[in-house]
This record gives structure tokens, C-alpha cells and sequence, in this order.
């Protein structure tokens, strides 16, 4: 019940609707109440042939009212209930949205985006019920089962009433432990079905391994085994679930049995009349639904609970790097000086960058090569302030990056991942990412600068097609020019280039940097690569090895120190030449 | 309202039909589970009937001889008795028979997409597949457990109630025959309206559910590019949206469903006791049967709220199914073998004569090309992304089927052999190196059973992939993850190298990879690729010139053409565009 008192602040926002809803829940709890009386009246009349027109049409009348009152009320409470648990799922899933908005990469290294999924689905899911069917089952099950077992005390026995009950605590026992088997079983066979899920996931990406080794077969039975274990843990959840209605049914028939067999030895002694059996067995067949909620709502909100509190706790995770105090607030511009001594990933053993010192003047371009893995990676990371925690300072213009507004630092880099994400909206809204209303004009001309313009124009429908899920799918050359696009877009002060031309060919590679460079005079360019073509021409480059600059200078100097980068440098000259010259015939 | 995704009634009807033919197969343990219901819901329509019986007979009169009182008592028990248990195995069977039904659906569906041509799987999202298979199937599940009993057990419950109304009071039962078209049009009111609702809370849930997940993954991205209120915005739009949508199913389904349904109850509770108050001005009324008769129709009432309950499941499913079986009728399929030859594939020369394809039928992306391999010959393919080295080899590992031109090894059409030939003796090395979840060892011998450990070790030994895994902690048992994240790309191409040469194949595919794998691991598996191809004729689409120079045959590409062909010396003496690349070589190199 703690889940209960955790929305406490909801409820009170929601105070008109809930007591309106719930005041409406009561009205017809009584009022409900009200039919089997009457029948009972009316069974008693005729059996004693005492019924008038005049009573008979009293006594329709006032069913007529209760049961369009009952309707009025019962759509009331509805809306009001219902409608609330659906407005506090939306309220929870923006809470939500916008506390992932806030989350460092560090939060999304640690969860998958499945799990923060299940999250914002399941468990605002389970919430919302809590707040919809718990509050009303709770609210319900007390005044329709309170007002039913006093109706059938007072107006009729309450001794006939105590005998009727008796059986009644052993069906909310039964049902609620059989709610717990349930929701062990549940589990196991949700994980089952997401077994299967990903099988089939896998088996498809991988189609053409499968294909290849003529493995189609196989891989049909290795499918069909977990599908076997899908039904095989459905079972088992069948097998509880369907011990529900007989439970109940056999314990009510147990309280009909009782009330029958008390009732008439009660009607011999005088003491009840035969309209009050009549109407008392009514009353008893009202019970089912409230006792039924009980059980469910020890389900519910038990649920309830641990989604909320998962909840809770997601969104009591901090944001990761916020601004300092007094932090400036100018847009950075100048030298970019790196003097970093150790920088450690979180979760990792090792330090990712170590004695990094160098300096990168206002309009120049970086290169920085390495393996992967060598931490080519980590030194944009740093410059953008997803992390921190480095020993030694990074210094932009003069000032320290951790003392700027991460909204002014971030405003002056226009960042190309490795990954090359694009959204599943148009290929013009995917390059016009910062700025969904920038004049058209802009957004072709940096298209034409990442050399992607003509690809566009291939498609259909241009700068309108749809990319992603239902839309096209792009190679993946295609989509790091995309991606190029939409940081040139922004016109950024300082570009960073994270092995952004990794899959685009050498001849595209080239051209894109020849427009690079024309266009960025004066602002400076970050470009990692584990190719060399790609950084050649840079002002400066580093070359890293496990964290560590092993050689800086420019191509020329580098060349002649007949170090790593000449090995690295012959190695790949084979490679370019073969791809330049395979299709530089025309 | 978006209305492209509804069926007509026409193709729901044949859906229907196309998936109650699934239950044909389970004849008898269908018929089973639904005896049953039919017990259960006789068993509870009989119930009130004994109660009417002991109040009528006994409880009016006061007379309680003990052996009748005995009797009906245990009638009542017995009755009883058969309801839970019944319902209970009917439950159990319908559940076991539905669930055996969606395992046939699904099996179908995927050994249907194991068949289907790369095409489909080229032009196809793998997300939109696997939700076939998996999540449209779960929910026509929903069809054969909670729809098609609710829907059984409502018209056996009306039917029962009718009968029992009948015997008890032909006259008024007649009246209550008015209910029928009433409930019918009541459903066909909800169903017509509701659709169209369902449709469209389940289409903005399913986009509410993509914006988060998207933002979730490329949340990276929206924080690089400042763009969190933006996307907050644009979330919190869709989010009121489906709010708005929802309350709407709220009001809708209250006006309809649960305190309509006893709004009409408490209408025809009012009917009968005035029937039966008027009647008892002139006769003698049994006050059993009016019992009888007021908990009699509350039956009736019960299952058309339920049914009405059920419909939007009913409508999901049929779509689902629709869907399922779209695919499963998928003309997409991958080239079939005419299979006459039981020859084996014993040399391995290679042949190509005149073969020209086209992906789409318009363009052509191969002309006319011609080559010979001889046995043990590397043929080398040079070209820039999009000259048709990717598609010589699509047609060449049969991904894809070709009309014009043929396809030899050994002097036997490639469509001629039996599939199994073809897949054992020629084998393909990706670019991109696929992991499957498993171990090491696992994904070297996939699901070949045959392959000891030996084998395994030998194969990762050959292509010099052994060192790195005996360094893993767990060796050849060491997990691999989803995609093999944990792996580098080195090591997983290396893995997928030991994988076909577990095969021992005849031929030779390799699709070279070049980006994303550093300098020295490239060293590592080149000279694992040399190994590998020694006494293998060998098709290779090659990035590096020192990898071809010992080719026997080198063709250059150009828009689906071969420009160039002949050895390295051969090439050189051409003085053509081969040259040129070499002299840039030789140029650079010093």
C-alpha cells in the first residue's frame, strides 16, 4: 500500500476528480443495493398474494431511477477515475522523457536502452493501474462489499450473514497466493518469449552467414526449440491462471450451499421470510466482484509498488556533468590547449588517455590517428564534456572548458560520432537537426559540402524521404555524410570529426575534405581516423598508442622520423590506390 | 483518423477462415476443450434452475421431506462440482490448444523467412520481420484464448439461458427474444466505432513507444546538438496526444460497454417484474420463477459485455494474422535448384559466361561478364563501391537469381546442383562478420554438429585465431555477447575465417573488409587469408593490391564491366589503367 501513499502528491493534484469519482463509486455501491431489496419485496407480495398495481408500479419507478442514476454515475466515475490514472501515466512518462534528456553518457553506458524502455512502458504501465483499477477496486471492494454485507446484516440476518462469509477469507487467501505463483511464472515466460525474440532477431540480421553455410535447417530447429520453451512456460502460467474462476465459483457455490440450508431452518423458525432468502442469495451474488478486487488488488498494487518505485529511483539519478557556479557564459573561441595527465572511463581499470600535452591553435586543423582503442575517442569525449574526472586541465581560449555553460561549449562544437545515428524522420529534418526551420537553401549547401547532395537527389522524393524503419535505408557511407551534414549545418566554431569517413570511398573522402577546408578557414577542426588519408593534410597531427601521443608534428615531419606513422602510412598507401584507382577511369 | 492500415470486411472474413484452418490439425483436442466449455456453461445455467426447483418445491411449502432435500442437494453439489473442474481443463485446453496453433504459425513464419531471397531481407527493416514472427503472432494468440472462448461461452450461454428461459416461461421467454437484435445492434454500433478508436490509440502508443526509444538511442546525438528541449517538445506533443486519444476510449467505452449493459439489465429486470407483478392480479405466480428468471438474465447480460470487451482484441489479431500471413505468402523466395546434377564439386574451377543482371529489372548492374577460374586460381575484383564486385558475388553465392548468362563450376551449372552441394563446398567469408550468440566455439562450428573440438581447435589453428582465444579467460568456451560486442573486428573476422575453413570448402568467396580494423590486425589476417586460399579456387573482391599481385586473374570493374583482366605481369604490360595504379604505387612507395 506504500505506492499509495508515495502518489499521495497525485492524488492531491487530482482531488477534485478522485473525490468526485470515488463519492460517484459510493452512490452506486448503494445504490446498487437497491434492486434485490425490491425483488425480494415483490417475490415476498406475490407469495403472499398481497401485490396492488399501485406498489408494483411504485416500485418500477424507483428501479427505473436508481438504474439511470446508476448509469449517469457509474459513467462518472469512470471518466473521472480512469481518466486520472491515464493523465498520471502521462505525466510520469514526460517526468520521465525529460530526466533522460538530462542523463550523462555514462547513465546509457550502464543501461541498455531495452531495460530504460521497459521503464517508460511496463512500469508507468503498472503505475497508471495502481492509480486506475487499485484505486478503484480498493474503494469499490470496501463499499460495495461493506454496504452489501450490511444490507444482508441488518435487513435481512446477520447471523445468516456471519455463516455466509465463512468461506469467503479462504478464496481471498487462494487468490492472492495465486497471484504471487503467477507472477514467478509470468516472468519466466516473458523471458522465454524475449529468448525467442531475440533468436529470431539474430537469425535475421545474420541471414546470410546462415545462408551461406547451408544452415537454414538447423537454425528452423534451434527456433523451434525455444518455441517449444515459450509454450512449455505458458503452461505453467496457464495452469495457475486458470485455477482463478473455479476457485471462486467453487467457494461461492460453498456460501450458496450454507445460506441455502441456514436460510430455510431460519424461515421454518420464523425467523426470515422467503423474499429474504430470495434477496439475500442476490446480495451474496454481489459479493463475487468485491471479493474477486481484493485479490486482484493485492496484485495490482503490489506491482504497483515495485514499478514505482523504479521509477523513483531513475529518476533520482543526477544528472551527470552540470555547470559550475558563476560559470561563463561566452561562447568559447581561441587556442585549445590540452594538458591532461591521467583519464580514466568510469568502470575501467585502465586510464584511457595518459600525458596528453599539446596544443591546437584557433583555425587549425588536428589530426589524431591511432588503433582503435587507442583513445582517439576519449579526447573528443573530453573536449565536449561528456565526461570528466581527467587529472590536468583542458583549456579553451584560456579558459578551462569545465568552467564554461555546457549549453555555451556545446553550442560553439558540431560533433560527428563514429555511429553515425540518423533519425527516423526526413533525410532535410535529419541535416537541419539544430535548426528544424533554417532556410532550405542552407541545408542543400551543406549537403553539397558533405557530398551527399547528389545522393539525395536520387531519391524519390529528395530531401522528403523518409529514413530509418519505414523509410529508406542508407549505406553506411551514406549515412556518415548525413551525419557530416548536419554538423556543418550549424557552421560550428570547432568541427570534430570521430572516424567520420570511415566508410565513405577515397575519392569522396577527399573531396569532402577538400570542401572542409575551404569552408572552415579560420575555425578549427578535430579529425580522428584510423586511416591516414583522412588526416594527412592536417596542420597538425598526434599519433596515440594505448593513450599515449607516441609521435606528433605534421605529415612531412612525421614521414621523416620513420616511425609507427610511415609504417602505418605505407601500409595504407596499397590500400588507397587500389580504391583511387579502380575508379578513376574516366 | 488514419485508415490505410483497415481491412475490409472481406479480407477479415478470409483472414478468419485462413486462421481457423490452422485448428483443423487439432480436430480432436479442439473438440475436447470445447465439450468442456459446453459442460461448464450448461452446468452454470443449471444451477439457478435447481435453486427455483428447491424454492418452488420446498422452501414455499415448507416441506422438507429429507431424501428429495437430499436429492437436489446434491444435484446442486454434483453441478457444481462439474463447473470447477470443468472450467478449469477447459481453460487448460484451450490455452494448451492455442498455444500449440501460434507455435505452428510461427514456425511457419520463420522457415518461411529462411527461405526468402536476400532481396526481401535487402529491402526489409530485421525489426519489422522479428515483430512478425514474434509479437503479431503473440497477439492472435490472444484470438484463440480469450476471443474465441468469450465468444463460445457467450453464444452457448445465451443459447442455454433461451432454453432454460423457454422451459420455464414460453410467453415472456418470446418477449425477451427482443434482447437478440437488441445485443446485435448494440455490438455492431460498438464494433463500427471502436475500430477505428483501438486502431488509433494502438498507432499513437506505437509512435509515443518509437519516439522514446529513439531518443533513448540517439540521446548521444540530441545532447551533442543541444537539441533536448526540442525533443522534449516534440515527445510531450505526441505524449498529450495519445492522453487525449485515451480519455476518448475512456468516455467511449463507458457510454458503451459495462453501465450500458446494466442500464439494459435493470430494463428488463423492471419488464419481467411487471410481467410477472401484473400476472399475479389474476394467477398464481411461482416466486421461484421469478427468482429464476432475474438471475437468469443477468446470464444473458454477462457474456454481450464481455463479447464487447473482447472485440478490440478480435480486431487486433486479424490484423496481426493479416500481417503473419502477408509474409508467409511472400513471393520473395531464393532461387530454387533445378537439381539434376549429383555431381560433386570435386576441382572447383569456375566458370562465368556471359552473365548480365540487373537488381531491379531496369538498370543493369553486370554486363556481360565472362571469366574462368581453374582449379586452385585466385581471381581477383577490383573496382570502387558500386562497379559490381558485391553483385558478382551475390549471384555467384546464389543470394540472388539470374536470367541471363550462366554460372559453371566444374562445368555444371550453378542451378544444377543441390543446394546442400553448393552450400558444403563453397564458402563466404563477409565483411562484416556476423557473431551469434553462443561461445567461441559455437560460432565456429555454428550449428554443424559434426565438427568435433578438434576440429574446431584445428580451424582456429590454421587461421592463426588460436592465440587470441587461449588468452581468453575461458578459452573456446568463452562467451560471445550480442553481435560479439566484446570481440574486436579482428578478432571477429578472424573467427569468421576459422568458421568456413571448419568447412574445408572447395571455393573460396572472400568480400575483404577495409574499414574499422587497424593496421597490425590487418597484417595478422592477411596472412591468414594467404593460408586459407592455398589449393582453394578463390573468388576475392580485394582492397589491397599486395593481396592480388599473385592473383592468376585480376579484373577491373567499372559500372558493371570488366575494363581490365589478366595476371599482374599481364596487366603491367597493358600499359592501362592497372599500370597507372601501380607506377602511383612504385611513386609513393619511395
Amino acid at each position: 500500500m506504500k505506492v499509495l501513499l508515495d502518489l499521495r502528491w497525485f492524488f492531491s493534484e487530482r482531488k477534485k476528480q478522485y473525490s468526485i469519482g470515488i463519492t460517484a463509486l459510493m452512490i452506486v455501491a448503494l445504490l446498487q443495493l437497491a434492486p434485490p431489496k425490491i425483488i425480494g419485496y415483490i417475490v415476498d407480495a406475490v407469495a403472499k398474494d398481497e401485490l396492488t398495481a399501485e406498489m408494483l408500479m411504485r416500485w418500477m419507478i424507483i428501479l427505473v431511477v436508481t438504474g439511470v442514476l446508476m448509469y449517469v454515475l457509474r459513467y462518472i466515475w469512470r471518466v473521472m477515475i480512469f481518466g486520472s490514472s491515464v493523465y498520471l501515466a502521462r505525466v510520469m512518462r514526460e517526468r520521465l522523457f525529460t530526466h533522460f534528456t538530462r542523463m550523462s553518457p555514462s547513465f546509457y553506458q550502464r543501461r541498455r536502452v531495452g531495460d530504460l524502455m521497459a521503464h517508460a512502458t511496463n512500469d508507468i504501465n503498472a503505475v497508471q493501474q495502481t492509480a486506475g483499477s487499485g484505486i478503484l477496486t480498493l474503494f469499490d471492494s470496501i463499499s460495495t462489499g461493506g454496504f452489501v454485507i450490511l444490507m444482508m446484516a441488518f435487513s435481512i440476518s446477520w447471523k445468516l450473514t456471519l455463516i455466509a462469509l465463512v468461506p469467503i477469507p479462504v478464496m481471498i487467501f487462494l487468490t492472492s497466493y495465486y497471484g504471487r505463483l503467477l507472477r514467478n511464472r509470468f516472468r519466466v515466460a516473458q523471458e522465454a518469449f524475449s529468448d525467442l525474440n531475440d533468436k529470431a532477431q539474430e537469425s535475421i540480421s545474420g541471414i546470410k552467414v546462415l545462408k551461406t553455410f547451408g544452415q537454414q535447417k538447423e537454425d528452423v530447429e534451434s527456433f523451434t526449440k525455444r518455441s517449444e520453451q515459450v509454450v512449455k512456460e505458458n503452461m505453467r502460467v496457464a495452469k495457475v491462471d486458470a485455477l482463478f474462476d473455479p476457485t471462486i465459483a467453487g467457494v461461492f457455490a460453498i456460501s450458496y450451499i450454507l445460506s441455502f440450508y441456514f436460510g430455510t431452518r431460519f424461515i421454518l423458525s420464523g425467523e426470515l421470510s422467503i423474499g429474504d432468502l430470495v434477496a439475500f442469495t442476490s446480495y451474496l451474488g454481489l459479493l463475487t466482484w468485491p471479493m474477486l478486487a481484493i485479490g486482484f488488488l493485492f496484485n495490482i498494487v503490489e506491482r504497483g509498488n515495485a514499478s514505482y518505485s523504479r521509477i523513483q529511483d531513475l529518476l533520482s539519478v543526477e544528472p551527470g556533468i552540470q555547470d559550475r557556479p558563476n560559470a561563463v557564459s561566452q561562447l568559447p573561441h581561441g587556442d585549445i590547449v590540452f594538458d591532461i595527465d591521467t583519464f580514466k572511463f568510469p568502470d575501467d581499470k585502465r586510464a584511457s588517455l595518459r600525458n596528453l600535452h599539446f596544443t591546437i591553435k584557433q583555425g587549425e586543423t588536428l589530426g589524431v590517428i591511432g588503433k582503435t582503442g587507442a583513445g582517439k575517442t576519449a579526447i573528443l569525449k573530453l573536449l565536449m564534456r561528456e565526461f570528466e574526472g581527467y587529472t590536468g586541465t583542458i583549456t579553451y581560449g584560456g579558459i578551462p572548458i569545465t568552467r564554461y555553460k555546457k549549453e555555451c561549449l556545446r553550442q560553439a562544437i558540431g560533433y560527428v560520432p563514429q555511429d553515425h545515428f540518423l533519425f527516423s524522420t526526413t533525410l532535410g529534418e535529419n541535416i537541419a537537426f539544430t535548426n528544424p526551420k533554417i532556410d532550405p537553401a542552407k541545408i542543400v549547401a551543406a549537403a553539397k559540402s558533405a557530398h551527399i547532395h547528389e545522393d539525395i537527389l536520387t531519391f524519390e522524393k529528395g530531401y522528403e524521404t523518409l529514413v530509418g524503419e519505414r523509410g529508406v535505408s542508407l549505406s553506411g557511407g551514406q549515412r556518415q555524410r548525413v551525419s557530416i551534414a548536419r554538423a556543418l549545418l550549424m557552421d560550428p566554431e570547432l568541427l570534430l570529426l570521430d572516424d567520420s569517413l570511415s566508410a565513405v570511398d577515397a575519392r569522396t573522402e577527399e573531396a569532402i575534405l577538400r570542401s572542409l577546408k575551404e569552408e572552415r578557414t579560420g575555425k578549427t577542426t578535430i579529425i580522428t581516423s584510423h586511416r591516414l588519408s583522412a588526416i594527412q593534410h592536417a596542420h597538425q597531427i598526434i599519433v596515440l598508442d594505448e593513450g599515449e601521443v607516441v609521435e606528433i608534428g605534421d605529415h612531412d615531419s612525421l614521414m621523416a622520423q620513420n616511425g609507427m606513422y610511415k609504417e602505418m602510412y605505407d601500409l595504407q598507401q596499397l590500400e588507397s590506390i587500389v580504391e583511387q584507382g579502380g575508379g578513376a577511369d574516366e | 483518423m488514419n485508415n490505410k492500415q483497415k481491412m475490409s470486411a472481406r479480407d477479415q472474413f478470409k483472414t478468419f477462415m485462413r486462421l481457423a484452418k490452422y485448428v483443423l490439425p487439432m480436430k480432436k483436442s479442439a473438440l475436447i476443450a470445447i465439450l468442456l466449455l459446453l459442460l461448464t456453461v450448461t452446468s452454470t445455467i443449471l444451477g439457478p434452475l435447481v435453486i427455483q426447483r428447491f424454492l418452488d418445491d420446498y422452501v414455499v411449502p415448507l416441506n422438507f421431506p429429507a431424501k428429495e432435500v437430499w436429492t437436489i442437494a446434491l444435484i446442486y453439489i454434483g453441478l457444481q462440482l462439474v463447473n470447477i473442474i470443468g472450467s478449469y481443463f477447459q481453460t487448460l485446453r484451450f490455452q494448451e490448444f492455442a498455444l500449440a496453433i501460434i507455435q505452428q504459425i510461427r514456425i511457419d513464419a520463420f522457415s518461411k523467412v529462411q527461405k526468402l531471397g536476400l532481396r526481401y531481407f535487402d529491402q526489409t527493416p530485421a525489426g519489422g520481420i522479428v515483430s512478425r514472427v514474434t509479437n503479431d503472432t503473440e497477439s492472435i494468440k490472444e484470438m484463440f484464448v480469450s476471443v474465441a472462448v468469450t465468444f463460445m461461452q457467450a453464444i452457448f450461454g445465451i443459447v442455454g439461458v433461451y432454453i432454460a428461459l423457454f422451459t420455464l416461461d414460453g410467453k415472456l421467454a418470446l418477449y425477451t427474444l427482443i434482447l437478440l437484435p437488441l445485443f446485435l445492434i448494440l455490438v455492431s454500433v460498438y464494433r463500427y466505432y471502436s475500430a477505428d478508436f483501438y486502431q488509433d490509440i494502438r498507432e499513437r502508443l506505437s509512435q509515443l513507444n518509437a519516439k522514446i526509444s529513439e531518443s533513448l538511442s540517439g540521446m548521444d546525438m540530441i545532447q551533442a546538438f543541444r537539441q533536448e528541449k526540442r525533443l522534449s517538445d516534440e515527445f510531450i506533443e505526441v505524449n498529450e496526444g495519445h492522453y487525449r486519444v485515451g480519455l476518448r476510449n475512456i468516455r467511449f467505452d463507458s457510454l458503451m460497454l459495462g453501465p450500458f449493459i446494466d442500464l439494459l439489465y435493470a430494463g428488463s429486470i423492471v419488464a419481467v417484474l411487471s410481467y410477472f407483478g401484473t400476472a399475479s392480479f389474476t394467477s398464481v405466480v411461482d416466486v421461484g420463477i421469478i427468482y429464476a428468471f432475474t438471475t437468469l438474465l443477468r446470464r444473458l447480460f454477462q457474456p454481450i459485455n464481455q463479447v464487447m470487451q473482447r472485440l478490440s482484441m478480435f480486431q487486433q489479431a486479424i490484423v496481426s494474422a493479416s500481417r503473419v500471413f502477408a509474409l508467409i505468402d511472400n513471393p520473395e523466395i531464393e532461387p530454387k535448384q533445378t537439381a539434376v546434377s549429383t555431381q560433386h564439386i570435386t576441382e572447383g574451377t569456375i566458370e562465368f559466361r556471359n552473365v548480365t543482371f540487373s537488381y531491379d529489372g531496369k538498370q543493369d548492374v553486370l554486363k556481360n561478364i565472362s571469366f574462368t577460374a581453374n582449379a586452385g586460381e585466385t581471381v581477383a575484383l577490383v573496382g570502387h563501391t558500386g562497379s559490381g564486385k558485391s553483385s558478382i558475388i551475390n549471384l555467384f553465392m546464389r543470394f540472388y537469381e539470374y536470367e541471363r548468362g550462366d554460372i559453371f563450376i566444374d562445368g555444371v551449372s550453378l542451378k544444377e546442383y543441390p543446394i546442400e552441394e553448393l552450400r558444403k563446398k563453397v564458402g563466404l567469408v563477409l565483411q562484416d562478420p556476423f557473431m551469434f550468440y553462443g561461445d567461441i566455439a559455437s560460432n565456429i562450428r555454428l550449428h554443424n554438429e559434426e565438427l568435433t573440438d578438434e576440429d574446431v581447435r584445428e580451424a582456429a589453428e590454421f587461421v592463426q585465431a588460436d592465440q587470441f582465444i587461449e588468452e581468453l579467460p575461458n578459452g573456446y568456451e568463452q562467451k560471445v555477447t550480442e553481435r560479439g560486442s566484446t570481440l574486436s573486428s579482428g578478432q571477429r573476422q578472424l573467427i569468421a575465417f576459422a568458421r568456413t575453413i571448419a568447412m574445408n570448402p572447395k571455393v573460396l568467396v572472400l568480400d575483404e573488409a577495409t574499414a574499422n580494423i587497424d593496421t597490425e590486425t590487418e597484417v595478422a589476417i592477411q596472412k591468414s587469408l594467404e593460408k586459407m586460399r592455398e589449393g582453394r579456387t578463390t573468388i576475392a573482391i580485394a582492397h589491397r593490391l599486395s593481396t592480388i599481385a599473385d592473383a592468376e586473374l585480376i579484373l577491373v570493374l567499372h559500372h558493371g564491366e570488366i575494363v581490365e583482366r589478366g595476371t599482374h605481369a599481364e596487366l603491367l604490360a597493358q600499359k592501362g589503367l592497372y599500370y597507372t595504379m601501380y607506377e602511383l604505387q612504385n611513386g609513393t612507395q619511395e
